[in-house]
């Protein structure tokens, strides 16, 4: 619980929730023109993993590859090939499993989903050779590294003090070196080789205090490139999604058909082609949610379980922010990775994962319409 | 007379196989002991899911939870009780019965909630708590943690399991022929209709849920003391999809539906550990014949309006299509280097269940024997139907 790591955390909950959002998304969309749970949608997000993970072996990641340079176009390359089998998988899925049950009671659709979920989860497990969890190779990234900002900085005038310490430490270290060539080894010194090496290892060491005393009170944020390559993708992203729904003709049937499914199939909706449109557009941008999880946020295991708790995450995320409404998926999906990130800081990292099903639970019962979703009563 | 003579002869015949399987698979090996225990549990399992999401018409898929709780209960107060409490003969029956009480509190305090929610939403709450639960169990020191605790005495006491499930398929049986029954069924097909014919929503779902959980840890506790061990992963979230498929393979409000489906499902898979393995490709050609099947007899039972006869006909012949399917093309498939790969049988008791789930929802959704019951009346008319036909005089 220290106050100087909050604004890390929430830097970090903000990143991770950006992925949340762009996962929720799809479970509001299908939601709101099937009114079905898409159970199955951490285990599209799953193969979207898969999807960017073996894309970026074909482009010379894999693990017997030697690339060792990263471009942007290999993250563009990556990023399609996530959404190419998302977008491949929601049509399958949607057109045998849930559109032959579209007129079954609703239950029947959720246990399908169910039965779909567990298929893909365990499934995977046999085609999938070699079970031990991959991951992405670090190098595929070009974007490395982090921008540190200062919120506040520390003690000035201790840090000046520091700083006088600086032409001493060369020097120390100038002499090492030169001493060193008159050595057998680094680890093998004369008396006078010790000396020197004492004498440089304790200025160091007295400008580290030094420094860390100085910034005792200093707040540092440090900014993940990838993250913000991420958080700047989902931006664009979800403007293009909001254009979509807004501006255009497929928008406005989509949003007929979330209004009254018989209604605009009456009025020439084709309504099988807009669900199915529904469920790629929802799957794709798990895909490109998939990808961007897996690539920036380094040491991100990808196995066939991958996708469950990202995805009932963003379920939460979407129920929370009102389901059936696309800026509520997006504020769900910010507000559910600061939560989980607070209860780290908090201490409690076992629990992380508990956070969500609390949240979710607590907003069933009180406002089950979500933040931004009408809370009205079901009267019959 | 004649019913109750019926009602008395079914209750002896039913304690007689308890005490008569306990005496019978003396012989057999501890693993075959632990299957039948096992089959047990499932089958109460999947009976109080039944009296759930079946008789009550909610939608619980985290049933495993309160198993988990009944589980956990008799691990801590093995652990509590002197030693010479715990080597009496009726600790395990008491243990049995706290750990009910304690998963009908957890049941309890789930239900209460839920009840203003409906349909996924319920689902999705209860799938929430399960997880919970799991979590809590995964972090506390006192449970052990990730290890789990072991639990003394080990003692499978089979007839007591098998005892356990009579009763609860007797409760849920007469549950429904009964006043009080009634309610929940009316709760199912109507929420806000028999609410309004004085029906209280409020009680019905609670006692539901109380009663299913209740019957839940009982078994929990049983398991405890069965294997002498409880980890949190042997009541992971899969343990809930097991049971939910039991009832919904078994017909979604049938007690024999659910009972028989436990059975089939808990025997097949624990067969399929010794399945052969098989290569990829042989496994893919499956799947495209099952999908080609799955497609004709979905398209058959919706869309074609023959004699029955023919209709049977078109399916066998599509299952043979798909043998033959089977036939051609595992042989090319296999041949290609990356699906000649082997599978091991044991790695598919999930797949089977998964594919169990989507092609039972597509081609009955109402599950085997749909909300039919076995009865000694219905035995009864069978054999009299069998016996006219014999003699030849007209129906």
């Amino acid at each position: 619980m220290d106050p100087r790591t909050l604004p890390q955390q929430i830097v970090n909950g903000v990143l991770l929730g950006t992925i949340y959002a762009l996962i929720a998304l799809g479970y509001t969309m299908v939601y709101g023109v099937l009114k079905l749970i898409n159970f199955a949608h951490g285990e599209v997000f799953m193969l979207g993993a898969y999807g960017a993970l073996f894309t970026s072996w074909m482009l010379g990641f894999g693990p017997e590859g030697t690339r060792t340079q990263s471009s942007p176009v290999v993250l563009l390359l990556m990023l399609l090939g996530a959404m190419t089998v998302c977008g491949l998988a929601a049509v399958i899925i949607e057109r045998f499993g849930y559109r032959p049950l579209r007129n079954s009671p609703r239950i029947a659709s959720l246990i399908t989903a169910i039965g779909l979920s567990l298929l893909l989860q365990y499934g995977g497990q046999i085609f999938i050779l070699n079970g031990s969890p991959q991951t992405i190779k670090a190098e595929a990234n070009p974007y490395r590294g982090e921008i540190p900002i200062s919120l506040r900085a520390g003690d000035k005038v201790a840090l000046a003090d520091a700083e006088k310490l600086q032409p001493g430490i060369e020097i120390a270290r100038a002499a090492f070196v030169e001493q060193l060539k008159h050595e057998k080894s680094e680890f093998d010194l004369s008396p006078k080789g010790e000396a020197i090496k004492k004498v440089r290892d304790d200025l160091e060491q007295t400008y580290t205090d030094k420094v860390n005393k100085a910034n005792e009170k200093a707040v540092n944020v440090l900014l993940p490139k990838g993250g913000l390559l991420m958080l700047g993708a989902t931006l664009v992203i979800m403007a293009c999604l909001w254009f979509l729904v807004k501006h255009t003709r497929k928008g406005r049937a989509m949003r007929a058909v979330s209004h009254d499914f018989q209604a605009s199939s009456l009025m020439g909706v084709n309504v099988d082609s807009i669900v199915t449109f529904t469920f790629i557009l929802g799957s794709v941008l798990a895909g490109a949610g998939a990808m961007m999880y897996a690539t920036f946020l380094p040491g991100t295991k990808i196995d066939t379980f991958f996708g469950m708790a990202p995805g009932l995450k963003a379920f939460t995320a979407a129920v929370l922010g009102g389901i059936g409404n696309i800026p509520g998926a997006v504020l769900g999906g910010l507000l559910m990775g600061v939560a989980e990130n607070l209860v780290v800081w908090a201490g409690y990292d076992n629990y992380r994962d508990a956070i969500a099903f609390v949240i979710l639970i607590v907003v069933l019962l009180f406002r089950p319409g979500g933040i931004l979703g009408s809370s009205k009563v079901e009267k019959v | 007379m004649i019913f109750a003579s019926r009602r008395a002869l079914s209750i002896c015949i039913a304690i007689a196989l308890c005490v008569l399987l306990q005496a019978g698979i003396r012989s057999f090996s501890d693993y075959v002991h632990t299957l039948i225990m096992l089959a047990g549990l499932y089958v109460t399992l999947a009976v109080s899911l039944n009296l759930i999401n079946g008789i009550t018409g909610q939608f619980s898929i985290g049933h495993a939870a309160f198993y988990q709780v009944g589980a956990y209960t008799a691990g801590v107060l093995a652990a509590k009780v002197h030693p010479a409490v715990s080597q009496l003969i009726w600790y395990v029956p008491l243990a049995m019965i706290l750990s009910a009480v304690a998963a009908a509190i957890a049941g309890f305090v789930v239900g209460l909630p839920s009840l203003r929610l409906k349909g996924d939403y319920l689902a999705i709450v209860t799938m929430g708590f399960g997880q919970i639960i799991s979590i809590i169990a995964r972090n506390q020191e006192a449970l052990g943690k990730a290890y789990g605790i072991s639990v003394n005495p080990k003692q499978q006491m089979i007839w007591l399991v098998w005892l356990l499930a009579v009763i609860c398929i007797a409760v849920s049986r007469n549950l429904l022929k009964n006043v009080h029954g009634l309610t929940f069924l009316a709760v199912r097909e109507d929420e806000v209709a028999s609410s309004a014919m004085g029906v209280n929503v409020t009680r019905v779902k609670v006692t539901a849920f109380v009663l299913g959980s209740a019957f839940a840890g009982a078994a929990g506790a049983l398991f405890a003391h069965g294997v002498g061990f409880v980890s949190p992963d042997a009541f992971a979230m899969d343990v809930s999809f097991i049971i939910l498929t039991m009832v919904v393979l078994g017909g979604t409000g049938s007690i024999t539906g659910s009972t028989i489906a436990a059975v089939l499902l808990f025997y097949i898979p624990e067969k399929m550990r010794d399945l052969t393995s098989m290569k990829v490709g042989m496994l893919l050609s499956i799947v495209i014949a099952l999908v080609f099947v799955v497609a004709v007899v979905k398209r058959v039972l919706d869309h074609y309006h023959g004699t029955l006869l023919k209709k049977a006909g078109i399916i066998v012949g599509s299952i043979l299509v798909g043998l033959a399917i089977i036939s051609v093309l595992k042989k090319p498939l296999s041949s290609v280097p990356a699906l000649g790969t082997i599978v091991e049988g044991s790695k598919m008791r999930m797949v089977v269940f998964a594919v169990t789930l989507v092609i039972l929802m597509l081609l009955r959704p109402q599950g085997m024997f749909a909300q039919h019951e076995f009865s000694w009346r219905w035995l009864q008319s069978l054999l009299q139907r069998f016996k006219r036909k014999k003699v030849g005089v007209p129906a």
